[in-house]
């Protein structure tokens, strides 16, 4: 069983453990107070734009009642996350009651934003005939190819045509956690961690690398508020402007070139200073992970004969799927493959579980399947978790033998002293054998010694 | 009648298509000024396009004779300096309450109709069109639904299509909320929301009425299965004949086709069946729908 399930929402779990006066600080900024209300579950939100222009705090009984009995669960979830956020902060009146309030400066903030709009962080450079800007499309294949070979780069240095300029040591530390070298003289393998990481949605894994390059920003002389600010700006610049980077500190320029690495934006020299472009994914940053349109589409074609036909060229696209598939041809513009009962087992052995697959070929349908309902065929769905339950037959429990028993009444009363604790697994009666569950083994041995 | 049961989404990404009620009849008798009115809707619009970013606002205005799209947050210009796009709203009101009333005088000659109660069946046609065209532009959509902002009274003379489109939204799964800021309940919007599954509120301080939207209908529907929302006292199920756009409790149904009338026809004027039975009192001439 894969330990734990890598849930990309840490980034702003990052953002709700740093200390009290810097995530302060950071609600400076209106833009971080909209990324931080729009990273929220939808029944915070509800709350924030609730207690908006409330002055006075409110007892937390009476939010209670906003919510229906079996939403109880999802209120907790909800204030417990803006109390760690720091949006709601709580008020202990003399009766002991706690009432939440809401935190000053994010109050204000969002106070200007929804009466006077919202501005944007940094003007775009004025049109320029001497340098020409590429076009939305060209910026977004320049993401998709800098990511993918981000991506290949890490799981397999010795596959990529060139490698992106991170130095081995940063390398090393987004790998940590997805890869392991076994063994000295032997590539390193991808662990239970790595394969799910594969499987994940784009702005999920982004997160992660995003994650692991904030925590490591210490160690480089960075301040991680900095970085958390900067790249929480980014995601409000227009798609397709370009930005001067004289405007930026120099942690963000230092921090540029390593966004561009990762495709997050592209760095072009204009006449007489650096420009930069926020691409797609750095745009998408602060849409909610669970949002569907930020996904490109998809090119897996599944057939109930567990043919698989994948529209791409990319090379990544082909790893993943060789993860659990039998990939058979490689066209120039198609990949076929099998799904079999070997190639699951081997994703199986390595931790990858059926609903990840399931939910991977499901997320990445062909436009053609995507509309059919279900856009995976359920003979092939049913098959691989079917597969996976293989693996399960046989279910161990720790228990103990006991044999010889003197008399039959004993064994009698052994197996009612066992039954009435609900730990009796097996019984044999004319060989006089029992099995009892491992915990009641001390029990069940005080009870012998008193019946004799 | 049961209400219509909400898709199971997931997330919360919404459309809310609003429908502004700008009668001019209206407004001028009203307790609150329009310009306070829209001084709180255009920052609860800005809330809806604040809680999520893939999120989408269309505003529709409801005249007298005429209606009309105002602001659809989709278009490419409408992200950027608010305050642009607040001005562009009031400027395409004005405008439009301008060439409504032209065409209110003209179709009318002196404005023998009263014209007190605004065409609520045109916007929610045109809400519906527009959601249909965003169902068929692709699998992945937000949520649609409706926010009816109505203050003048119900036009009997509607009833007919207001619940055609009612029936159209509660087959199309999409609830229609409705925020009454005038003086009287209106029965159209009590069924609209029960039918559809929607909210029905009539705020009782209208100058808090952006807690009230903020509150009430900011809500995504995913999170509406959570939350204790108003529901109201009751629903006035009243319908109006069809043949003199009465209001009436009791009346004549056509076994064909359930058309209501006030008085007894000796043909129905819808599907033209003709009822063979004895009149109880005085014929009446069947009148041509």
């Amino acid at each position: 069983m894969p330990q734990v399930r890598i849930v990309a929402r840490n980034f702003m779990d990052m953002v709700a453990a740093l200390p009290a006066a810097k995530l302060d600080k950071l609600y400076d900024s209106s833009f971080i107070c909209e990324a931080v209300l729009r990273s929220l579950p939808p029944l915070a939100k509800k709350y924030v734009l609730q207690m908006l222009f409330l002055d006075s705090p409110l007892m937390a009984k009476s939010m209670e009642e906003w919510v229906l009995p079996d939403g109880l669960s999802k209120h907790k979830v909800a204030i417990d996350r803006l109390l760690q956020l720091r949006v709601f902060m709580e008020v202990n009146d003399r009766k002991k009651e706690p009432s939440y309030k809401m935190n000053q400066k994010f109050q204000s903030n969002m106070q200007k934003y929804l009466t006077t709009g919202g501005t944007v962080p940094r003007e775009p450079m004025p049109l320029n005939a001497a340098v020409r800007l590429p076009s939305v499309g060209e910026l977004e294949t320049y993401a998709m190819e800098q990511w993918e070979c981000f991506l290949l780069q890490l799981i397999n240095s010795s596959q990529v045509d060139k490698s992106t300029s991170f130095s081995s040591s940063m390398m090393r530390a987004f790998q940590r956690g997805l890869l392991n070298s076994s063994r000295d003289n032997e590539a390193p393998r991808l662990t239970e961690n790595g394969f799910q990481f594969l499987l994940m949605e784009t702005n999920a894994q982004l997160w992660y690398i995003i994650r692991e390059y904030i925590s490591s920003a210490e160690e480089r002389g960075m301040d991680p508020t900095d970085l958390i600010s900067f790249l929480l700006e980014l995601s409000f610049h227009t798609l397709g402007e370009a930005y001067s980077v004289n405007t930026l500190t120099e942690v963000q320029r230092l921090a540029i070139k390593d966004l561009a690495d990762l495709g997050l934006v592209k760095y072009l020299q204009g006449r007489k200073e650096g420009l930069f472009m926020p691409t797609k994914l750095a745009t998408n940053l602060s849409v909610s992970l669970s949002d569907a349109s930020s996904r490109k589409e998809g090119f897996v074609v599944v057939e109930t004969n567990f043919r698989m036909y994948a529209y791409s060229t990319s090379r990544l696209h082909c790893e993943i799927l060789r993860l659990f598939s039998r990939i058979e041809y490689q066209l120039p513009n198609l990949i076929v493959g099998a799904i079999t009962k070997e190639s699951l087992y081997n994703a199986f052995e390595n931790g990858i579980t059926a609903e990840q697959i399931v939910s991977f070929l499901q997320q990445n349908a062909h436009p053609r399947v995507a509309e059919k309902m279900p856009s995976v065929p359920e003979n092939v769905t049913d098959q691989i978790r079917l597969w996976e339950a293989d693996r399960n037959r046989v279910e161990m429990t720790p228990s103990h033998l006991y044999e010889d028993f003197p008399s039959k009444d004993l064994f009698e009363a052994c197996c009612d002293f066992a039954r009435d604790y609900g730990c009796l697994l097996w019984q044999d009666t004319k060989k006089m054998r029992l099995i009892v569950k491992g915990e009641l083994h001390q029990q069940m041995r005080d009870f012998l010694r008193g019946q004799r | 009648m049961a209400s219509a049961p909400s898709k199971l989404y997931q997330d919360d990404v919404s459309l809310v298509v609003a429908l502004l009620d700008t009668n001019p009849f209206f407004w001028a008798a009203a307790s609150l000024p329009f310009s306070e009115f829209l001084h709180h809707v255009i920052p609860f619009i800005n809330s809806l396009l604040l809680l999520n970013q893939l999120n989408r606002v269309v505003l529709i205005a409801t005249g007298t004779s005429s209606c009309g799209y105002i602001f659809d947050s989709g278009d490419g210009n409408a992200s950027g300096n608010s305050n642009a796009v607040c001005s562009g709203i009031i400027k395409k009101l004005e405008d439009f309450v301008g060439k409504d009333s032209k065409i209110g005088k003209g179709s009318n000659g002196d404005g023998t109709r009263p014209a007190i109660s605004s065409l609520l069946s045109g916007s929610l046609s045109l809400a519906l069109c527009y959601i249909q065209r965003i169902f068929r532009s692709g699998t992945r959509h937000p949520q649609p639904r409706i926010l009816c902002l109505q203050g003048s009274p119900d036009g009997p003379e509607q009833y007919v299509a207001v619940m055609n489109s009612i029936f159209s939204a509660q087959r199309l799964m999409i609830p229609i909320d409705s925020c009454i800021v005038g003086a009287q309940h209106s029965a159209f919007l009590q069924q609209a929301s029960y039918i559809t599954g929607g909210v029905y509120l009539k705020p009782q301080q209208l100058d808090g009425l952006f807690q009230f939207l903020a509150a009430v209908f900011a809500t995504d529907l995913h999170s509406r299965n959570f939350l204790r929302l108003p529901k109201p006292a009751g629903v006035d199920f009243r319908a109006s004949c069809f043949c003199h756009k009465k209001t009436i409790d009791m009346g004549y149904v056509c076994s064909v086709c359930l058309s209501i009338f006030c008085k007894y026809h000796k043909k129905c004027s819808t599907c033209g069946s003709e009822f063979n039975q004895a009149a109880p009192d005085s014929t009446i001439p069947d009148q041509k729908h």
